[in-house]
């Protein structure tokens, strides 16, 4: 391996690690504008978050509770980013998935297991639809797939207001919340306390299917070649446009599957506030998780962990506003996207350590090898 | 007169709503034109709510607090170009962190400067006044719609008309938009094409932070957690329907604001959902997508078609030549 | 020698005082890290006042580098520029424009919503506090345009211009700006035939008006046209200066080309059987809806290698796109076989029995971002050996990986090994590995030694001399004219997009060849080559 090679394989693992501290050295500063110790402070959050004093009161199942979601949508990014589509419609097909989840919830009569399974296909299918629909617009016409999916979000999002608000809308009171779905569509619970439950192991199973599909099936071997460098794909007689469509419909399934697993496995019904913001979170995820299966895997634990740790660690126990969980996140996001700052500061160390040690700069040792 | 649906007080809060939209619209358009897509507007203008109303409480005075909003504002539209231009990060993470980051400190520094609060104000902020515009406001009707609110909607309609004469008429807007068509055909006539983002992104900065003082100081006088509630997509919609153009921005930042507006009254007036009349502009909008680029798909075909009737035309000729 | 170019100088400005160089550039070298390329290696050139200096290359010879640095777009690594004898540093297009340097690049620098006015001006716009003069602007430009006898109209769009005229906007542009020094990037390489004889007037008119001209091309037809002098790169490195008076066009060839010792290759003659391609009256536009291949026809027959020679940028590319299947044809057939697949996508094409080796195996070849096992079966891995139930059989994958490193010696390779930690040539075999295994019918090699060495060359040639024997038909795209002779059965030349001739390798010599290359007609078969439709004809023949 030359010298530039092993330059770039050095960078893959110092670049998420030094992001991670710069983001951690900013919630310092924050955490001392608080008269508190950041020390402190971190060891705090890291009980409340990952901590888990006995089985009954155990943080960790709820971190685990709220990673689900992050999970899923993260996937659906993942999907979508690998085929060569930067789609950020999971907000909006994670809102039609949940819709679908909280209708289907009360409104079929099946039995327990079969209900539940029945809403996750239709949340999967419509979600799926949601995504197919901007990766034909992309393919067909050419219409940038970011553009679409903001505007399909909006939609989303105003679609699922209306619903609550009146075909769904169960009762009279200020707020509109659908009807409580039947026992039937709920998903079984591991332990109380926590809504922690069947449907994490769904999404450990995602975690697995979507790993599976990308780096072992024929298609996923082609949707990631497209993603990477579609004039190879070309070249090799893949169809890029299929491999798009394609992949934008598992990405929308998943972000679909996500909005009914957070219906049916944890809140039983929706209001007009569901969850905003997850889908963005569960691209962030997939960002920081290196665009990969057990990356998101462990980034969304990581997230949900530093969002459960700000909430009931640092705001309960220390009085340190919740947010600044966020804003770490905010921050590790900015700062992995950064990366040129890192890849730059690292080789211009490595030039001036070379020139110091009398070694031959990048320049000259490319001159050298075309000798 | 309540079971009227268009009323002149319709119109005039249609106005009222569309200010954020509009200037907010209006920075994303100036972002589009110098080649940088932003979708940090959402993060932007809920900046501008919150240092506003936070400014104006320290200093005292709504004005001096709008200022220093905007100047804020400025600083995170610099920040931003700093992050894409200087290390290259892709806009759309970039955007997606700092509207989660911003999204998150505003409540983070709430917290630590006024308690833990969901929300917050004080007696001692002034909502910034309305005022009549004289003569405008003497003539029927068109008076009461178009006068009579606080010099935030006033400017939003000048920062639009201005902002055309800028982009269309001036040397500045000349260069804005030659960066963003053709990014090297500007440079290599040694235009300063990091000057030329990094203003368009610091006006688009400014220009969502006054957005967003509009909704805390100058619509209501509190703050709440994620007050921007997502006006800031609606703003980037806007400018994608508005086809990056200022003028064409406060058309369709009107369309948007009279959206909301009617989705308003029709819930206080009837029982018709509100918002399927929020979805048309949404879906106007993704009609224009289509209409666009099947226009542009119609075109090209055009193009095929006659370049191959010239090659049938070449070969009879080179027949003939023979 | 300096004698020579003395005298050059002389002969056109009689006045003999201009003998100044006007720009110097000294061991300028630039390296690329993030695509790891050398793209200029220490490179010297010097340019006389007044003068018209080719600079000839191959693409990717560095040429476009060197003038990127020289006009600011660029910083070099290390060198010296000096400008009328002064050292310079050029950081900015805005200092080389103060400098009187101006730049006419091959992709056009053009607003195309904007009006030639608009861009004529764009930067120096006359205006008022701020706001533009548009009446003024139009008319310097018109003024401006009326000076130098290149009428336009100021308030013309770009994007409703023909080619030829968006280039005189770009010349427009650089005098605007007082340029003594002017640099044209392949100016001929996008106009008609028309066009650039109206071109290289307007270059002899400027040098004659006491401008500089630097002129980057790589036909030397244009050379020995319009230029004083030239100046050869290849690889990075500049190869020498001479007089172009003095220097014949199969000189300047061999110069560009390089390699004039190549091994020679043992192969027994061809036996050609069956036609299993061939290509009926095809023609093909490039990316920007140009003509780039016009009204070609050939055809090649199992166990012949059939070479196609020429100066790149002639029209081989989309030539070799469109057989592929990567690109749509305009007009034309294509038959496989005896079956029409013009309009079949790629892989049909290779499900047949097509293989392909590309000219730019980093973009194209190869996917560098994943491991040799996924690389070499893009063209295989549906087959039942490699894919059970939609699942990839990774075991088989990493069989044939190990199978394809022992059988092509790709040193230092195991299965699983990343492609961009390979070597140039080692990844060249992977690509020959993944597409001369499986016993293709038809071979399709682009530029298959371009950056290799030696060693890797042999390789190669040998490669594809074995399948040739295994009775493929083989299509050999190449502008090394030694690599075409040496391993070609038979041997046309492309020339703008069209077959300039068809000679026989046995017996053509390099001089004619490098005349048919360069546009000129051969001696005594003037008429055939020159037409466009007199060469396919007898081709036709062997189709039907």
């Amino acid at each position: 391996m030359d010298n530039y090679h092993r330059q770039q394989r050095v960078n893959t693992f110092l670049v998420p690690l030094l992001a991670v501290i710069s983001g951690l050295v900013v919630a310092a500063v924050l955490i001392i504008f608080t008269d508190n110790s950041p020390f402190a402070a971190f060891e705090e959050l890291f009980k409340a978050g990952f901590g888990c004093s006995s089985l009954n009161r155990c943080a960790f199942f709820t971190t685990l509770e709220r990673a689900t979601p992050l999970m899923l949508t993260g996937l659906s990014a993942v999907v979508a980013f690998r085929s060569g589509m930067f789609s950020i419609g999971q907000e909006g097909q994670f809102a039609l998935g949940a819709l679908t989840a909280a209708w289907l919830g009360f409104a079929l009569d099946l039995p327990p297991v079969v209900h539940a399974i029945v809403i996750m296909l239709a949340a999967m299918v419509i979600g799926g639809i949601y995504g197919w629909i901007p990766g034909v617009l992309k393919v067909k016409l050419n219409i940038n797939e970011v553009i679409t999916t903001i505007v399909m979000n909006e939609i989303a999002v105003l679609v699922l207001v209306y619903m609550v608000n009146f075909p769904l809308r169960a009762d009279r009171g200020t707020t509109a919340y659908s009807p409580v779905i039947d026992e039937t569509a709920k998903l079984m619970i591991f332990m109380p306390g926590s809504k922690w439950g069947m449907g994490f192991v769904i999404a450990i199973a995602a975690v697995l299917a979507v790993y599976f599909y990308l780096w072992r099936s024929a298609p996923g071997y082609e949707q990631r070649m497209a993603g990477q460098s579609s004039l190879f794909a070309l070249f090799g007689g893949i169809r890029n446009d299929r491999a798009a469509i394609r992949g934008m419909f598992i990405s929308g399934a998943l972000a679909g599957l996500a909005g009914a697993i957070e219906v049916i496995g944890v809140h039983y019904r929706i209001n007009q506030d569901f969850a905003p913001g997850l889908g963005f979170t569960g691209l962030s995820v997939a960002i920081l998780g290196q665009v990969h299966p057990f990356g998101v895997f462990l980034v969304a634990i990581l997230f949900a962990g530093v969002g459960l740790g700000a909430q009931l660690g640092l705001q309960i126990n220390l009085g340190i506003p919740r947010e600044l969980g966020g804003t770490v996140i905010a921050l590790m996001i900015l700062f992995v996207a950064a990366e040129k700052f890192y890849t730059d500061g690292i080789s211009g160390l490595r030039e001036r350590w070379a020139h110091f040690r009398g070694q031959k700069t990048a320049v000259e040792l490319a001159m050298e090898e075309r000798e | 007169m309540e079971g009227d649906l268009f009323t002149v007080a319709l119109l005039s809060s249609g106005l009222r709503l569309a200010t954020p939209i509009i200037l907010a619209a209006l920075g994303g358009a100036f972002c589009a034109r110098a080649g940088v897509l932003n979708l940090a507007l959402e993060g932007k203008m809920l900046l501008g709510a919150f240092v506003a109303i936070v400014a104006t409480f320290y200093l005292g005075n709504t004005f001096a607090g709008i200022f220093v909003a905007m100047l804020l504002g400025g600083l995170l539209g610099y920040l931003f170009a700093f992050f894409y231009l200087r290390y290259q990060v892709n806009l759309i993470i970039l955007a997606l962190a700092i509207n989660l980051l911003i999204g998150e400190l505003t409540v983070y520094v709430m917290r630590v400067l006024f308690g833990n609060v969901g929300s917050w104000s004080d007696p001692s902020i002034q909502r910034l006044p309305d005022f009549e515009i004289p003569l405008l406001s003497s003539i029927p009707i068109l008076g009461d719609i178009l006068s009579g609110y606080n010099f935030i909607v006033y400017f939003s309609w000048v920062a639009c008309i201005v902002g055309y004469i800028v982009l269309f008429h001036s040397k500045f807007g000349r260069h804005i938009r030659a960066v963003g068509e053709n990014k090297q055909a500007a440079e290599t006539l040694g235009i300063n094409v990091r000057r030329v983002q990094v203003s368009a992104m610091v006006i688009a900065g400014m220009l969502c932070a006054l957005g967003g003082a509009f909704l805390s100081v100058g619509h209501l006088s509190l703050f709440t957690r994620n007050m921007s509630n997502g006006l800031g997509w609606v703003a980037v919609t806007a400018n994608i329907f508005g086809f990056q153009h200022p003028l064409g921005v406060l058309l369709t930042g009107y369309f948007f604001g009279l959206a909301e507006a009617f989705a308003v009254r029709i819930q206080n007036v009837t029982d018709l959902p509100p918002n399927l009349i929020q979805l048309l502009p949404q879906f106007a909008t993704l009609a224009a997508l289509i209409l666009v680029a099947l226009r542009e798909k119609a075109n090209l075909a055009l193009i095929r078609r006659r370049f191959r009737r010239q090659l049938a035309r070449g070969e009879m000729q080179s027949a003939a030549g023979d | 020698m300096r004698r020579d170019i003395v005298k050059a100088v002389l002969r056109r400005t009689p006045c003999g005082n201009l003998m100044a160089n006007a720009v110097e550039l000294r061991n300028i070298t630039k390296y690329f890290p993030s695509s790891n390329v050398l793209a200029n290696n220490d490179v010297t050139l010097s340019i006389t006042e007044g003068e018209v200096h080719a600079l000839v290359g191959e693409n990717g010879a560095g040429k476009t580098t060197l003038m990127n640095i020289f006009y600011g777009l660029h910083r070099p690594d290390s060198g010296e520029i000096l400008v009328n004898g002064q050292p310079v540093e050029i950081h900015h297009p805005d200092d080389a424009i103060k400098l009187g340097i101006g730049m006419v690049h091959q992709h056009f620098k053009l607003v195309p919503s904007f009006t030639i006015a608009e861009n004529i001006m764009l930067g120096i716009e006359p205006n008022q506090y701020g706001m533009l003069k548009k009446k003024d602007e139009a008319e310097m430009v018109r003024q401006l345009a009326n000076d130098f006898g290149l009428p336009v109209d100021p308030y013309a769009r770009i994007r409703d211009l023909p080619v030829g005229m968006q280039q005189r906007v770009e010349i427009l542009k650089a005098l605007q700006r007082e340029a003594k020094i002017l640099i044209l990037d392949e100016p001929t390489a996008v106009l008609t035939p028309q066009e650039v004889k109206e071109l290289l007037a307007v270059v002899r008119n400027l040098a004659q008006r006491g401008r500089t001209i630097i002129f980057i091309t790589h036909k030397l037809v244009e050379v020995k046209d319009v230029a004083d002098r030239l100046s050869v790169m290849r690889d990075g490195k500049m190869i020498g200066t001479r007089t172009v008076a003095e220097t014949s066009i199969p000189d300047m060839a061999r110069m560009m080309v390089g390699r004039s010792v190549l091994l020679e290759l043992d192969k027994k003659p061809a036996t050609p059987g069956e036609v299993v391609f061939a290509a009926d009256n095809i023609t093909v536009t490039d990316a920007s809806g140009l003509p780039a291949v016009r009204h070609i026809s050939f055809s090649v027959r199992e166990g012949e290698i059939l070479g196609i020679a020429g100066v790149s940028g002639n029209g081989q590319t989309e030539l070799v796109e469109a057989i592929s299947g990567m690109r749509p044809v305009e007009g034309g057939t294509i038959l496989f076989q005896g079956k029409d697949i013009t309009r079949r996508t790629v892989g049909e094409r290779r499900k047949q029995g097509m293989a392909h080796i590309p000219e730019d195996r980093i973009k194209i070849g190869l996917n560098l971002e994943t491991n040799l096992d996924e690389n070499l079966v893009v063209n295989r891995y549906k087959l039942p050996e490699f894919n059970r139930l939609g699942f990839m059989i990774l075991s088989a994958m990493k069989r044939f990986a190990a199978f394809a490193v022992k059988q092509f010696s790709i040193a230092a390779a195991q299965p699983g090994e990343m492609i961009a930690t390979l070597s140039g040539g080692n990844m060249q075999k992977v690509v020959l590995a993944r597409e001369l295994s499986g016993e293709p019918k038809f071979v399709i090699a682009n530029q298959p030694t371009r950056g290799l060495d030696v060693g890797s060359i042999e390789f190669v040639h040998r490669s594809l001399v074995d399948v040739r024997d295994r009775q493929a038909a083989v299509l050999l795209i190449s502008v090394e004219l030694d690599e075409i002779l040496s391993l070609s059965d038979r041997v046309l030349v492309m020339y703008r997009g069209t077959v300039a001739g068809e000679v026989d390798p046995t017996t053509v010599t390099k001089e004619e060849i490098g005349l048919l290359m360069g546009g000129s007609s051969l001696p005594g078969t003037a008429t055939s080559a020159g037409s466009v439709q007199a060469v396919p004809k007898p081709q036709k023949e062997v189709v039907a």
